[in-house]
C-alpha cells in the first residue's frame, strides 16, 4: 500500500514539475517574441493592453475561432503581485488574513494570419484564521458535499494556470477554426487537526469555428472539462479524534470523525462538463457588436472511501447565459456589456446499501433523488468610455448595475434560503503622461451593494448545531449586508532598456469594504510589478 | 515520423472516445434522477405474547439514522397504520408497548433493522414479542476511558454496573458479561455459519462470575461493579483527572500484575473465553456490543466459532440465554452500523467520541415508595440510556450487595 503512495505522490511531484517547466518555457517564448514582434510599434504598457482587451470582442468568448476578428496585435507581459487581505467582513470560510503571492504572464501573437494567446500564472496563498472548512480549496465550487470543523486552522495553498486560444488563418477565404485550452492544477492542506491535504485539477477543452460573411460573422464552439479533486483527512495528534461534519447543503449534514477505525474516507470529486456556445458578430465602420450565447452541463460525483466507494451526492449543473457587447471605436472608444445568466444546480442524493458478501462488500444504490436546488440568476449592464483609444487611452471613465438573486431549497425536510442583491458603481482613471516615456496612472471607484431580500429558514434535524448556529447563520448575515466599497488604484509605467522596446510597471491598488449596519470591514491590498513587451 | 503521427493521433482519439464514455454515462445517470418526494408506509404486527396480555396500543417509530429523521405512529395491535411524509432511505422500524397487569410489566417489542424504503405505500409486517421487564439489566457503563492531566489517553477506568431492576432477590452466581464481535461498529459484518446463524450472538471474550464461591445474592435496588481494574484510578500513578474510584467495585476482570496492575479487593471474575488474551481487559473505547447472561451449559473454550472467510475464535451465545443487551457506537451516525440484533437491543447508545470521561446510564422511570429506582428497559438503548458527566457508581441510590464487604 506505502508502494502506491508513494507512485501517486511520485507522479504529483513530477506533474507540479511538468507544469514548471511548461510555464518557464512560455516565459521564455514570450520574452523571446518581443524583439521582433515590436519593432516600429507603439510600446505595450498596462494601459495599452487594457484597452485592447476592451476594444476586442470574441476575444472574451470561448470560441478562439473568433480571435483573428478582433485584430489584435501582439502583446505581452509577466506581473508581479503580491495581495493581502485583512478584517472581519467575510464569510466564516474565507482567512481572517491572507496572502497571495502570484507570478502570471499572457502572450498575444500574430502568426501570419492567425492569432494565438497564451498565459500561465503560479499563485502561493497562505489564509491564517478559516472556520468550516476541511477539505476544499474552493470552498465556493457549486458542491454541496464536504466535510467541515470547527477548529480555526490556517491554509497553505498553490495553484497552475496554463491557457491557451488559438485562432487558424482563413480556410476557403470565410471560415477559421480555433481552440481554446486550459489546464488548472491546485494543490493545498489544512494545518490543523483534521488536517486535510487535497489535490484538484481541471482540464478544459473548447474547439471552436468561425465564418465571416461581409460585416457578419457567426461562430459555434463546444466545450468539454474534466475535473478531479482528491481530499484526504488525518490528524496529526492521533490521540484525539476530531468531530467533522458532511455538509449536504444548506444546514443539513452528518457527524463523522477523522481518525480512529470508523475515520472518515478521503473524498474525491469526479466531474466533466459539456456544453457549447454560439455567437453573431456584427460590425460597420465604427460600430461593432457580438451576441454570445452559452449553455453547459455539469455532472459531478462525490465518493468517499475509493476503495469502496460510497456516494456522498452527486451535482448536475446546468448554466444558460446569454452576453451582448457593443463597441463604438473612433477617436474615443466606448463598450457595453448587456449579460444574463441563469444557473441551476441540483444536489442528489443516494441511498445505499451495503451488499455485505464476505467476498464482495460494496455499496449497492437503492435510490436516488434530488434533495437540493440551488438556483441564482444574474443580470448586469456595465458601460465603459475611454477618451483618446489609439493605442493608450487618456482616462476612462465607468459605470455599472449588477442584479443577482440566490433560490436555494432543500427539499425534505425543507429548508431554504433566499438571497437578492442590486449592486452598483462607478469608476474612473487618468493617464498622465511623464518625461521620458514614463505615465502614471491613477484611478478610483466604488461600489455599493444594496440588499433587497433574504431569509434563511432551517428545517433539519439539528437546528442548535454549530453548523446552523455558527456557520450557515453568519455567513447569511453576511451575504445579506448591504456594502459600500471604496478602491483606488495608483500606477507607473517606464521604458527601460537600451531597445526602449521593454516596458516596466508597478502598481498598488487597495479596496475598502465597510458594511452598512454594524461592525466589520475588510481590506483588500495588491503589490504589483511587472514587464510588458 | 509518419508512423508517430498516426499513434499520436490513435491516441488522442482514444483519450477523447474514453473521456466522452465516462461522461455520458455520468450525464445519463444524473439526468434521470428526479426530485425526491416523501412516500408513506403501512405498519402492521404480529403479536407472539405467549401468556403475556394483548396491550391496548403499541407505538410505532421509524427511525432514519442517517438523516436523524424519526416518525412516530399509535397502532392498534389487531389493525394496521399508514406513516406518511417519509423521507426515502434506510430505516430502523420498533413497534414497543407497555403494560401493567397482575403485578407485573410487561414489554412488547418488535424490530425491523436496516428496511430500505424507497417505494411507495411499503408493506411493513413486524413481529413483536412480549416478556416481564428484566430482573438484572445494565445500569450504566463507561467504556470510553479518559484524558490524563497531560492529554494522554487512560483505559483502565473502564466499569460497567449491572442492577438489580426487579422486585424479587437475584442470584448473580455464574452470571456471564460478553463482547460481541466485531468489537467497533462497522458496515462490514462477518457472515456466520449454519443455517441457525441468526439464532446466536457472537462473542470475542466472555468473564463469568465464579460458580465456585457460592451465591452473589442482589437484592431489590441493589447493583454491582464490574470493573477492568478495581483500584483507584485517580492515584498518582494512574490517572489523577479519572472521573472514577473503583475500589469497592464487586468485581475486576484481573488477568495478571503489572507495574500498574494489582490484585484489588474486588473479586476476580473467571475468564471464560477469551483465545488470545492481553494484560487487561481493554473493551473498546469506540463503543462494543455486550450481554449479560446465564449460560445453560459450562462455557468450553474449545467449542469456538469462526465467521465465513475467517479463522478469528468466537463463543456463540444463545439469545434465548441474554438477560439484557446494550450496544454501543462510536458516534450517533453510528446506529445505523449496528451489531446487535434488534429483538436484544433495537438501537444503541454513545457518549459521542474517546477518552472524554462520561459514561451511559439507564434513565430511571419511576422511584418506588421505598426510594429504590426503577429504570427504563425498552429494549432500546437509544431511549434507555443517556450521557452522563461525570461516571459515578451506584447513582440514583443503588445499593452494594451485603456480601461486598470492602466497599
Amino acid at each position: 500500500m506505502e508502494i502506491v503512495f508513494n507512485i501517486i505522490k511520485t507522479m504529483k511531484m513530477r506533474k507540479v514539475k511538468y507544469i514548471y517547466w511548461a510555464g518557464a518555457l512560455i516565459l521564455t517564448l514570450l520574452i523571446s517574441f518581443e524583439s521582433a514582434a515590436q519593432k516600429g510599434k507603439n510600446i505595450n504598457s498596462p494601459v495599452s493592453v487594457e484597452l485592447l482587451k476592451a476594444r476586442a470582442l470574441w476575444f472574451h468568448t470561448n470560441n478562439g475561432a473568433g480571435l483573428t476578428f478582433d485584430n489584435l496585435y501582439d502583446f505581452s507581459d509577466l506581473q508581479f503581485n503580491y495581495a493581502l487581505k485583512s478584517g472581519d467582513f467575510k464569510k466564516r470560510q474565507d482567512g481572517e488574513n491572507e496572502r497571495v503571492f502570484g507570478v502570471s504572464t499572457q502572450g498575444g501573437v500574430k502568426l501570419g494570419e492567425s492569432y494565438a494567446w497564451g498565459s500561465f500564472a503560479y499563485n502561493n496563498e497562505m489564509q491564517k484564521g478559516t472556520l468550516y472548512n476541511t477539505m476544499m480549496l474552493d470552498f465556493q465550487r457549486a458542491v454541496p458535499y464536504y466535510a467541515v470543523d470547527k477548529n480555526l486552522s490556517d491554509w497553505k495553498k498553490q495553484n497552475y494556470e496554463l491557457k491557451m486560444n488559438v485562432s487558424s488563418k482563413p480556410l476557403w477565404d470565410r471560415y477559421f477554426v480555433g481552440i481554446q485550452g486550459e489546464y488548472v492544477t491546485k494543490t493545498g492542506a489544512k494545518q490543523i487537526d483534521p488536517r486535510s491535504t487535497v489535490y484538484y485539477y481541471t482540464i478544459t477543452l473548447k474547439p471552436g469555428i468561425a465564418a465571416k460573411f461581409g460585416n457578419h460573422s457567426a461562430g459555434l464552439n463546444m466545450l468539454y472539462q474534466n475535473l478531479r479533486q482528491e481530499s484526504g483527512t488525518t490528524n496529526s495528534n492521533s490521540q484525539v479524534n476530531q468531530d467533522v461534519y458532511v455538509l449536504k447543503g444548506l444546514g443539513n449534514f452528518y457527524s463523522a470523525v477523522v481518525g480512529g477505525l470508523q475515520s472518515l474516507g478521503m473524498f474525491t470529486f469526479d466531474g466533466n462538463t459539456l456544453g457549447g456556445d454560439i455567437q453573431y458578430s456584427y460590425s460597420s465602420g465604427s460600430l461593432s457588436m457580438l451576441l454570445n450565447g452559452t449553455y453547459s452541463f455539469r455532472a459531478e460525483d462525490v465518493l468517499s472511501a475509493p476503495t469502496k466507494p460510497k456516494k456522498e451526492g452527486s451535482v448536475k449543473d446546468e448554466l444558460l447565459s446569454a452576453n451582448l457587447a457593443i463597441v463604438k471605436s473612433g477617436t474615443n472608444l466606448s463598450r457595453l456589456d448587456l449579460s444574463y445568466s441563469s444557473r441551476e444546480i441540483s444536489g442528489i442524493e443516494y441511498v445505499q446499501v451495503l451488499d455485505n458478501s464476505w467476498i464482495v462488500q460494496r455499496w449497492v444504490d437503492v435510490y436516488s433523488s434530488v434533495r437540493s436546488d440551488f438556483s441564482s440568476t444574474d443580470m448586469s449592464a456595465a458601460y465603459s468610455f475611454f477618451k483618446g483609444a489609439a493605442h493608450e487611452y487618456k482616462w476612462r471613465a465607468g459605470a455599472f448595475v449588477n442584479y443577482r438573486k440566490t433560490d436555494d431549497i432543500y427539499y425534505i425536510p425543507e429548508s431554504s434560503m433566499t438571497i437578492e442583491n442590486f449592486y452598483m458603481g462607478a469608476d474612473a482613471k487618468i493617464n498622465m503622461a511623464l518625461k521620458g516615456g514614463s505615465s502614471l496612472v491613477a484611478g478610483a471607484g466604488v461600489v455599493y451593494k444594496n440588499n433587497l431580500d433574504g431569509s434563511y429558514i432551517y428545517g433539519g434535524a439539528d437546528p442548535s448545531s454549530l453548523v446552523v448556529t455558527d456557520f450557515m447563520t453568519p455567513d447569511f448575515k453576511y451575504m445579506k449586508q448591504s456594502y459600500t466599497k471604496i478602491g483606488g488604484e495608483l500606477s507607473y509605467f517606464t521604458v527601460v532598456g537600451k531597445s526602449r522596446r521593454t516596458g516596466m510597471f508597478f502598481k498598488i491598488t487597495a479596496d475598502y469594504y465597510k458594511p452598512s449596519q454594524g461592525e466589520g470591514n475588510r481590506v483588500f491590498t495588491n503589490f504589483g510589478a511587472g514587464f510588458t513587451f | 515520423m509518419s508512423e508517430m503521427k498516426r499513434v499520436y493521433k490513435i491516441l488522442v482519439l482514444a483519450i477523447l472516445t474514453v473521456f466522452t464514455a465516462v461522461s455520458c454515462q455520468q450525464f445519463d445517470n444524473i439526468s434521470k434522477v428526479g426530485k425526491v418526494e416523501a412516500l408513506s408506509a403501512v405498519v402492521k404486527v404480529n403479536l407472539n405474547l405467549g401468556s403475556a396480555p394483548v396491550p391496548e396500543n403499541l407505538n410505532v417509530k421509524l427511525i432514519n439514522y442517517s438523516e436523524r429523521y424519526e416518525i412516530s405512529a399509535t397502532l392498534n395491535p389487531n389493525g394496521s397504520v399508514t406513516i406518511n411524509n417519509i423521507i426515502p432511505g434506510i430505516y430502523t422500524v420498533t413497534v414497543t408497548a407497555e403494560k401493567a397487569q397482575d403485578g407485573f410489566t410487561y414489554n412488547y417489542s418488535g424490530n425491523l433493522v436496516n428496511i430500505d424504503i424507497v417505494n411507495p405505500n411499503k408493506q411493513l409486517t413486524v413481529q413483536v414479542g412480549a416478556s416481564k421487564s428484566g430482573a438484572l439489566v445494565f445500569k450504566e457503563v463507561f467504556y470510553c476511558g479518559s484524558r490524563t492531566p497531560t492529554g494522554g489517553s487512560y483505559f483502565r477506568d473502564q466499569f460497567y454496573e449491572i442492577y438489580n431492576n426487579s422486585e424479587n432477590v437475584q442470584n448473580i452466581k455464574g452470571l456471564c458479561i460478553a463482547i460481541l464481535h466485531p468489537l467497533t461498529a462497522t458496515a462490514n459484518l462477518p457472515v456466520w455459519p449454519g443455517a441457525d446463524a441468526d439464532k446466536f450472538v457472537y462473542a470475542s471474550t466472555i468473564w463469568q462470575v465464579p460458580t465456585n464461591r457460592g451465591d452473589f445474592l442482589l437484592n431489590p435496588g441493589e447493583s454491582i461493579i464490574i470493573a477492568q481494574m478495581a483500584d483507584d484510578h485517580k492515584k498518582a500513578n494512574l490517572n489523577p483527572t479519572s472521573p472514577v474510584n473503583l475500589l469497592s467495585a464487586e468485581f475486576e476482570t484481573f488477568v495478571n500484575t503489572t507495574s500498574l496492575i494489582q490484585d484489588n479487593p474486588a473479586i476476580n471474575m473467571v475468564m471464560a473465553f477469551w483465545p488470545t488474551p492481553t494484560p487487561q481487559w481493554l473493551t473498546t473505547v469506540f463503543g462494543g456490543a455486550f450481554v449479560i447472561y446465564f449460560p445453560s451449559q459450562p462455557i468450553d473454550p474449545n467449542n469456538f466459532v469462526s465467521p465465513i472467510g475467517a479463522t478469528t475464535k468466537h463463543f456463540k451465545i444463545s439469545i434465548e440465554e441474554v438477560v439484557d443487551a446494550l450496544e454501543l457506537v462510536g458516534n450517533a451516525n453510528q446506529v445505523q452500523l449496528k451489531r446487535m440484533p434488534a429483538v436484544l437491543d433495537a438501537g444503541a447508545s454513545t457518549v459521542g467520541g474517546t477518552y472524554l470521561g462520561v459514561s451511559v446510564a439507564r434513565k430511571v422511570k419511576e422511584t418506588t415508595g421505598d426510594g429504590r429506582v426503577i429504570l427504563f428497559d425498552t429494549n432500546n438503548s437509544s431511549n434507555d440510556f443517556e450521557v452522563m458527566n461525570p461516571p459515578v457508581i451506584r447513582r440514583y441510590g443503588a445499593k452494594a450487595p451485603a456480601w461486598n464487604t470492602w466497599k
